[in-house]
């Protein structure tokens, strides 16, 4: 009964109906005149463009590809982000601190004598004591100081592809083509990034080497050719930077010790960083934070895709958020009906042509010659342009909402309904969830979208099935039980599910009295498929949104389950996947009767034993749902978060029935979706419901070998019915240059969609893989596109024994390393709880890029000095000032600090073990004696705990998705401080899990090979 | 000898049955490649002659060896094997919510089988008329 009816929308004689029909008579468009002429408008630009991103002597350099601007940009630094920190490690006021002297991060100390000889020398830095004073800033290592010739053997493979003899032959004796370049170029021009790895033999003794830091600028080598090449961010690094490029010239073997300065590997600690070239070349495309493609830069050969060992796709998020003034606007062809191509069934966008005097547009994907209606015609400018753009945003803007008429519709649009499915079994009571879920439920109906014709209903389940009749010209709720749960049957289908604003006394009265009615429950039973089989019944009719509320392992009737995860045996063998993929076929076949239908299904799973996520989120995953699933759910201390998470999951404006297609241009086609939905057809993602929260991934192919167009159009198509009852379309476009050349590929990379891409295909293989595979998966995938990279530039440039990326990708071995280390895909049995893995993996398939990058890497602030020292309250803007992220790593952490972690999902807010007494007694009530985990942070009257209780609501603020549950760690306090903090410590090497530098030494040896 | 023709016979239309079904099946993936089916349908389509298609395939089996044609018993045990294999593992069955993404690995499973059915087809032929010849 889907307005796409699903039935309809695939059958030959359903297509002409079908406004998502694919194109069917795809003639072969070889090269269109108008695509050409548009060409030129975007092709010089894109060359700036990447300049910006690129040493400034191409700038002089005559080819439009800056394949030589290439070679320019090798500074051999270690690129730092531009807004990093530099003092939170404090002058060096006690330089050689012996180790273990005030070590208090609870991190065990191991001697160096117990690493393995390779990796002691990172080791070592981790004892480099008090976190804030023990390091000296002028902390670099030396370089190899033997380089390795120039690999020229792999040279003969790729030099065809660049322009290499245009090359700016190498220079005299240092590989560094400083010399070539105008002195200070951009501080962003670093646009490869390099480190010295260490040499694994070498390894000097502790005192030595913190000797050879104090003594090692040697002066001379920084000075001359190198200097201002590498344009350091701050003040302090120059001489650091350029020091540590011509350090890793110098040939002195043996007279400095290797090692990897873990201060100076990149780290995202500015967030999200979108790379500019997007929406830089073409300005007419949709903001990034509804499409992003993993690189602007379309290869235009398959020999190139083969080479890019990264995804290529996109993220789409359609319905992110939008700051105020940005909203998409509303384009309401009511006389023309939405002007579309006739082939391919393009809409209108910015990017296509008119010709003929206006009479005619030119498709810009399949560039068929269109028609224009009387009714839309315009006559064109001298320019070429229509005279009524500026009244016209859907020739202007690159994202647009169209309002569909009726040959969009099957079916009248369905009203937003709500139905609730709650489990009021003993553990449900127990907990207080019934009661917090009953009263957040009620202060929420007010708010519900799409009033007066919302709609609602509810069934509780135990051992039986409760129906409630909520007619409206009732004064309280008719409960009706139904106890066979083999043959579901559904009493009184009509008055189960009413309209909100008739019955709304009742169904008031039936969320007031719900907590009491079941409190003696002592039933312990969950008849949760035949309650769900109820629940479909009761929804087919129209579709809508299901929350389920389960407390309990299902116990009774079909899709019952049964314990697994407990056997420590099944991780590490071949079966290991099969406790994360749901383990009753019921859960797949009723996920799709759910889309069918036009449910979308969200899981709140409370249990403090295992109630198989796996086998439940399946419902969330296949329904465009969420999965929430609040481990031990105890409604003191989780009263607040799942206040916040439902109220957000009940009044967000949400899109309902909607159907998704991402069209793109010829030659390229779209092969693999990834997120959580259902594929109707080859390319229709249905999406019984979807809101901002939501982003799906998809990868792309090229179908040619070679694509013979310059520019590369994607329009992503959300039609969707909107809460208030308008059938809506809402189109982003964007367009990307195809390029002939693997550099360029990599300059206009997006680390943040590769990332995305990357987790959401990491959680999809370890549903039929072997965790440690994904593992070794996801870092192969890093090693191999570094390699390719470095084929790319490692003869011209003798990066040695160096490790270079590109700018655009430093951090992505970084997130890779997180990734590894998340709690989908983190170690084994023993690492995370099973559910807890698994709803992880529910919940990143869905995230959005910049959400998934702050759970990748969380934010760690310091907030002690803030607290104290700044006199004012008003904290939003101060806040963000003085309070810098940190990088994650236990040496962050001072013992006379507080810090707050932050990764989206929750708050820890850290005590040091020296922090003052007077500070302490200021934010938390008891001593600090106390144990923390029954601590919970309240506004105190004072000063100081009102500007951390306003840090965290500027922070929650920021991200209202999720509701930070705040942890109170103390420093010391095992195993929380372990199990909350230092394991998400991502950059230290915990629990047999590499550290940064151990990861990035093993991802450098594995691409040198 | 006559009655060792008809079992060929036999044994013959019951391996054009399989074949027909296993065509079938992939006539029906094409179909969704191409968008004249949506998954629903499909995953109907395909669990409902899953186990036809498996029984058949066991009583042609059955048939070589009661009829003591060993050779051809051999070639079918395999085939067997896997689709007891698969049907233990519910594995068989196709479901609406991943249809696409497993699309692939179940043309390939279905065109394999074609082509093994193919062989069994020529065997079945050769001893068909090898038997006829025998006769005389």
């Amino acid at each position: 009964m889907g307005t796409e009816n699903p039935n309809r929308a695939n059958t030959s004689q359903g297509l002409s109906a079908n406004p998502f029909a694919p194109p069917r008579n795809n003639m072969p468009i070889s090269s269109n005149p108008v695509v050409q002429s548009e060409a030129p408008a975007f092709r010089p630009t894109s060359v700036p463009a990447s300049l910006s991103t690129v040493p400034s002597t191409s700038s002089t350099t005559p080819f439009s590809f800056p394949g030589p601007t290439v070679g320019t940009g090798a500074p051999g630094f270690r690129p730092m982000p531009p807004g990093r920190p530099p003092p939170s490690y404090g002058p060096p006021t006690t330089t050689p601190i012996p180790p273990f002297q005030s070590s208090n991060i609870g991190q065990p100390m191991v001697p160096p004598g117990q690493h393995p000889p390779m990796s002691t020398s990172l080791n070592r830095q981790h004892q480099i004591p008090p976190v804030q004073m023990g390091s000296p800033p002028q902390s670099f290592y030396s370089g190899s100081s033997n380089s390795n010739p120039p690999m020229s053997f792999q040279d003969s493979a790729y030099s065809a592809s660049r322009p290499n003899m245009h090359q700016p032959a190498p220079l005299t004796g240092p590989p560094y083509p400083g010399p070539l370049r105008p002195p200070p170029p951009p501080p962003q021009v670093s646009y490869k990034g390099g480190y010295v790895p260490p040499q694994p033999t070498i390894s000097t003794p502790f005192s030595s080497h913190q000797g050879s830091y104090n003594q090692a600028p040697p002066a001379a080598t920084s000075s001359g050719p190198y200097v201002g090449n590498s344009a350091p961010p701050t003040g302090g690094m120059p001489s650091l930077v350029e020091d540590f490029s011509s350090l890793s010239l110098g040939s002195a073997p043996g007279s400095f010790d290797s090692g990897l300065d873990t201060k100076l590997l990149p780290r995202p600690l500015d967030g999200d960083v979108e790379p500019s070239s997007f929406a830089g070349m073409h300005p007419m495309n949709c903001d990034s934070r509804y499409l992003r493609l993993t690189t602007s830069a379309i290869p235009n050969s398959q020999s190139l895709v083969s080479r890019w060992q990264l995804p290529l796709g996109a993220v789409v998020c359609p319905l992110a958020e939008t700051p105020d003034g940005e909203e998409v606007p509303i384009v309401n062809f009511a006389t023309t009906g939405i002007v579309r191509c006739r082939r391919c069934r393009t809409y209108v966008n910015p990017y296509v042509t008119f010709t003929d005097g206006g009479r005619k547009w030119r498709c810009n994907i399949c560039a068929m010659l269109n028609d224009v209606q009387n009714d839309y015609f315009a006559s064109l400018d001298a320019t070429g342009r229509r005279v009524d753009l500026g009244q016209r945003p859907e020739l202007t803007k690159g994202s647009v909402e169209f309002v569909a008429p009726a040959e969009y519709m099957v079916r009248p649009p369905m009203p937003p309904l709500y139905f609730f499915l709650i489990d009021v079994s003993i553990s449900a009571v127990k907990s207080g969830m019934l009661e917090v879920m009953a009263q957040t439920i009620k202060s929420c109906l007010d708010r519900l979208p799409g009033s007066p014709r919302t709609q609602i209903g509810f069934i509780t389940f135990d051992s039986t099935i409760h129906f409630y009749n909520m007619k409206s010209s009732l004064t309280q709720p008719q409960m009706m039980v139904v106890s066979d749960l083999d043959d579901i049957f559904v009493p009184l289908p009509d008055d189960l599910l009413v309209n909100l604003s008739e019955s709304r006394a009742v169904v008031e009265a039936f969320l007031d009295s719900l907590p009491s009615m079941f409190q003696d429950n002592v039933n312990v039973e969950s008849a949760f498929g035949p309650a769900l089989k109820a629940a479909y019944m009761v929804m087919s009719q129209l579709g809508g949104k299901l929350l389920i509320f389960q407390s309990t392992l299902p116990s009774l009737g079909v899709g019952r389950l049964r314990l697994r995860g407990d056997d420590l045996r099944v991780y590490g063998t071949d079966k290991e996947h099969a406790l994360r993929i749901p383990e009753d076929p019921f859960y797949k076949q009723m996920a799709a009767d759910f889309t069918k239908f036009q449910v979308a299904v969200n899981i709140y799973a409370f249990s403090d034993k295992y109630t198989d996520i796996a086998s439940l989120g399946t419902l969330a995953k296949y329904t465009g749902g969420q999965v929430y699933y609040y481990a031990s759910f105890h409604s003191v201390i989780h009263k607040d978060k799942l206040r916040h998470e439902l109220a957000r999951d009940l009044t967000r404006e949400t899109a309902w029935e909607a159907v998704m297609r991402i069209r793109c241009g010829k030659g390229v086609r779209f092969t693999s979706y990834h997120g959580n939905f259902m594929l109707r057809s080859t390319d229709l993602i249905a999406l019984p419901a979807v809101d901002c929260d939501k982003a799906y991934a998809m990868q792309f192919a090229l179908e040619e070998t070679l694509l013979t167009t310059q520019i590369v159009y994607f329009q992503v198509a959300l039609l969707y019915t909107a809460s208030c009852g308008e059938r809506r379309i809402r189109v982003h476009t964007a367009a990307a240059s195809v390029v002939p050349d693997l550099g360029e590929m990599y300059r206009q990379a997006d680390t943040g969609a590769i990332v995305s891409l990357l987790a959401r295909l990491a959680i999809e293989k370890s549903l039929s893989y072997k965790l440690e595979e994904t593992r070794s998966a996801i870092q192969l995938r890093i090693v191999k596109s570094l390699k390719e990279y470095r084929k790319l530039y490692a003869v011209q440039h003798r990066v040695g024994s160096r490790m270079i990326y590109p700018e655009t990708l430093k951090y992505l071995p970084l997130y890779g390393l997180s990734l590894t280390k998340s709690t989908a895909l983190r170690g084994g049995y023993a690492d995370s709880q099973l559910d807890e893995r698994c709803a992880a993996g529910f919940t990143m398939m869905a995230l959005p890029v910049k959400k998934m990058l702050k759970l990748l890497y969380p934010s760690l602030l310091r907030v002690d000095e803030y607290l104290m020292k700044t006199p004012t309250v008003s904290v939003a803007d101060e806040f963000s000032k003085v309070c810098k992220r940190l990088p994650l790593v236990a040496e962050s952490l001072d013992s006379r600090g507080i810090y707050i972690f932050d990764d989206g999902l929750r708050f820890v807010v850290w005590f040091g073990r020296m922090i003052s007494p007077d500070l302490a007694r200021n934010l938390v009530d008891e001593d600090s004696s106390t144990d923390f985990s029954r601590v919970s942070l309240t506004e105190r009257d004072n000063e100081i705990s009102r500007k951390l209780m306003g840090i965290l609501r500027t922070l929650r603020e920021a991200d209202a998705s999720y509701y930070q549950l705040c942890h109170l760690v103390r420093q010391g306090e095992q195993p929380r401080e372990g199990f909350f903090l230092l394991i998400n410590l991502i950059e230290d090497q915990v629990g047999g899990m590499n550290g940064y530098a151990d990861w990035l030494l093993q991802i450098h040896r594995q691409v040198q090979q | 000898m006559m009655g060792d023709l008809i079992a060929w016979l036999f044994s013959f239309f019951i391996l054009l049955a399989v074949l027909a079904l296993v065509l079938y099946q992939i006539m029906c993936f094409l179909d969704l490649e191409t968008d004249y089916i949506n998954p629903y349908e499909l995953a109907t389509k395909i669990n409902n002659i899953m186990l036809p298609e498996f029984i058949t395939q066991g009583s042609l089996c059955l048939l070589h060896l009661v009829t003591r044609h060993w050779i051809m018993f051999l070639f079918c045990l395999p085939y067997l094997c896997y689709n007891v294999n698969q049907y233990i593992h519910r594995r068989h069955v196709v479901y609406a919510t991943e249809v696409f993404s497993e699309l692939s690995r179940q043309k390939r499973q279905r065109i394999f089988k074609l082509v093994y059915l193919g062989f069994l087809l020529f065997f079945s032929i050769f001893w068909m008329i090898w038997s006829i010849v025998d006769e005389e």
